[in-house]
């Protein structure tokens, strides 16, 4: 749907798109790839580590990555996400492939700090693109969530779909006053789940005769979470926003009291059509008689007449 | 001269302790300068304002959940947001324990940053970490144990300075240091500015509650000056420093806090100056530090001198402030008269 393509009785709130500062994860991976870059310039160039770091060419280069790859790692374990690692594997192979391929490996300690500044700007650049490429909808009738760079999405949800409200707000979001609202649907649409696995392994025996068992386990626990082209990501004004889709959600659910009180309604309803068609019916009844009554006595009168 | 035991018995012992606490009390002093400077950059700062909160806030209930610890009371819940933080113990205990604890809540705030800071100073100036030696100055009265504290305090100072003067604002770890300075001269602090002012929370209500700590259980209070003593006493028999040495780390500490402050104040008062200045006009100050220093830099790579970063820090500081004046001065009506 287009803002300008309301149903009817449509009526718009609010248009929002997520908080500049909403994807820091995103925007962290970008801003430590810089600080380290230019970390590892200045400890080849100026530090009084120089001579050491100078001694081999590939030393320069071997530090940079390494380090690189382990915050990938960590950062991959921590987010239980193997995109961090490949992001950081794919930076380093093509930072060392172009030094390769240009015979700058010598200069590393230069092209390595600049390098990181590019990709870094070019992250930079492509999470602001990311993140203009959201746009959150909220009309009197529903909520439109629409997104995507090349690929459009777009999620519709009425409010009385809306079975559940997650709200959650980080300390940065604390600060600058902007949060993230899951609506969950009853399909169970914006809940995702934890796994946790557990896993062992027993190898005995001996030369060329082993046994191997493995045992394991697992635990599943159900939370709130979406895409955020799904969920109302990094909004501002959080409380403002959150409290005006709870409004709209109450407003748009009957409670089991309302769904009597209609029925009451409705049957009373009803029972004054009952009374009123009673009422009609002694109407024409009475109708009638005036008009029998008056043909009545207009022969009377023609009777004494004549 | 002829020593008095009254002296060196009684009195003496309280020297550092009087030294502390007049450190301590300037330490309030900037605080509260601190907190009234951002209370006046509240309307158009409000993330500032609430970051400065949470770092406030973060390291008073780190210290309230580390009272917890040293207690051996176990922390079972630990929350910390922009308003507020709780700890919850695992078992509340009582009397001594729970004074502790309390001690922690309110005396830590103030100790705990710049002790944080202090550990950082140590690896850029390790060897300013200079205690005066009883050998060679017999410390035993009240004056004397004064002057050593004096003494501790002056050497760290002058060597602390000597590094802060000399700071090279292209060496990484120099940038990490002074971010730190700044960002936990945010936070030294037990109290906050509140969304809306509904109680005056301020250095009387910080010492009200040290007070009620206080008078609530004198006796630990004689008990902790019965340890001092009994401390003190021990170092003067075995002729060692230690209690000089021990009251100097907090005397270090809050001098590191007034700097740190003193430095937030700056970047404070240079927000609130750029605030009255029209929109684009505002970021020249800001983009004028970087970008004199490195000039400045560039000039001495080529026509050398002694004292290079000094030069250049001051050079900074000048061009900047002159920077501001100007634009001040032609960019608002603050240095203009009616005609």
């Amino acid at each position: 749907m287009d803002q300008n393509e309301p149903l009817q009785n449509e009526k718009i709130e609010r248009v929002l798109s997520p908080h500049p500062l909403s994807f820091m994860r995103l925007q962290s991976l970008c801003l430590f790839l810089i600080i380290w870059g230019v970390l590892v310039g200045w400890l080849v160039n100026f530090s009084e580590y120089k001579t050491l770091l100078g001694s081999m060419e590939w030393y320069p280069i071997l530090v940079w990555g390494g380090v690189l790859l382990l915050v990938g790692v960590i950062a991959s374990l921590i987010t239980i996400r193997w995109s961090v690692l490949i992001l950081y594997l794919g930076v380093f192979l093509a930072g060392v492939g172009f030094m390769w391929s240009q015979n700058w490996v010598k200069d590393s300690g230069i092209f390595i700090p600049f390098y990181s500044i590019f990709i870094s700007v070019a992250g930079f650049l492509l999470v602001e693109g990311y993140r203009r490429s959201h746009k959150y909808i909220i009309s009197n009738l529903r909520i439109i969530f629409k997104g995507g760079i090349f690929t459009k999405r777009e999620r519709t949800l009425r409010y009385d779909k809306i079975t559940d409200i997650d709200a959650k707000q980080g300390i940065l979001g604390q600060i600058f006053s902007f949060g993230t609202v899951i609506p969950i649907s009853a399909s169970g649409f914006g809940l995702g789940s934890d796994k946790t696995l557990a896993a062992g392994g027993v190898d005995v025996g001996i030369k060329n005769v082993r046994f191997l068992g493995l045992f394991g386990g697992g635990k599943e626990v159900q939370t709130p979470r979406a895409r955020s082209y799904y969920e109302l990501h990094g909004i501002y004004p959080y409380k403002e926003v959150k409290n005006l889709v709870e409004n709209m959600v109450q407003n748009n659910v009957i409670t089991p009291y309302q769904q009597k009180q209609v029925e009451l309604q409705e049957e009373q309803k009803e029972v004054q059509k009952e009374q009123v068609d009673i009422q009609k019916q002694m109407r024409d009844l009475l109708k009638k008689q005036m008009v029998s009554n008056d043909e009545s006595e207009s022969e009377d009168e023609n009777i004494k007449s004549v | 001269m002829e020593l008095s035991p009254v002296d060196i018995v009684i009195f003496a012992p309280l020297a550092v302790v009087f030294g502390v606490l007049l450190f301590w009390f300037l330490q309030l002093l900037f605080i509260e300068s601190q907190k009234y400077l951002l209370s006046k950059i509240r309307a158009k700062h409000e993330p500032l304002c609430r970051f400065t909160n949470f770092i406030g806030i973060l390291f008073q209930t780190i210290c309230h959940a580390l009272g917890y610890t040293v207690t051996r009371s176990g922390i079972s819940h630990f929350s910390v947001n922009i308003h507020y933080g709780h700890v919850k113990p695992k078992k509340e205990k009582r009397g001594i324990f729970e004074w502790i604890s309390n001690s922690f809540l309110f005396l830590g705030p103030f100790f705990i940053p710049s002790a944080v800071l202090l550990t950082s100073v140590y690896f850029f100036t390790g060897r300013s970490f200079f205690i005066p030696s009883p050998a060679a100055d017999a410390f035993y009265t009240f004056s004397e144990q004064f002057i050593a504290f004096g003494t501790a305090l002056h050497q760290f100072s002058v060597k602390f300075f000597n590094f802060l003067f000399t700071i090279d604002l292209f060496d990484p770890r120099h940038i990490g240091f002074i971010l730190l300075l700044v960002f936990l001269g945010m936070g030294i602090r037990p109290s906050y500015i509140g969304e809306e002012k509904k109680k005056k929370v301020d250095m009387i209500y910080d010492l009200k509650n040290i007070q009620a700590h206080i008078t609530s259980s004198p006796l630990y209070v004689a008990l902790l000056f019965l340890l001092a003593y009994i401390f003190y006493y021990i170092s003067l028999l075995l002729h060692g420093n230690w209690y000089v040495a021990l009251f100097s780390i907090f005397g270090w500490i809050s001098i590191i806090a007034i700097v740190s402050l003193l430095v937030a104040h700056f970047l404070i008062l240079l927000i609130k100056i750029t605030d009255t200045l029209p929109k684009w006009w505002a970021l020249l100050p800001y983009s004028m530090l970087p970008l004199s220093y490195i000039l400045i830099r560039i000039v001495f790579y080529f026509l050398p001198i002694e004292n290079i970063l000094f030069f250049s820090l001051l050079f900074m500081i000048c061009i900047s402030a002159l920077t501001i004046l100007i634009l001040v001065k032609y960019k608002t009506n603050t240095f203009k008269t009616k005609t």
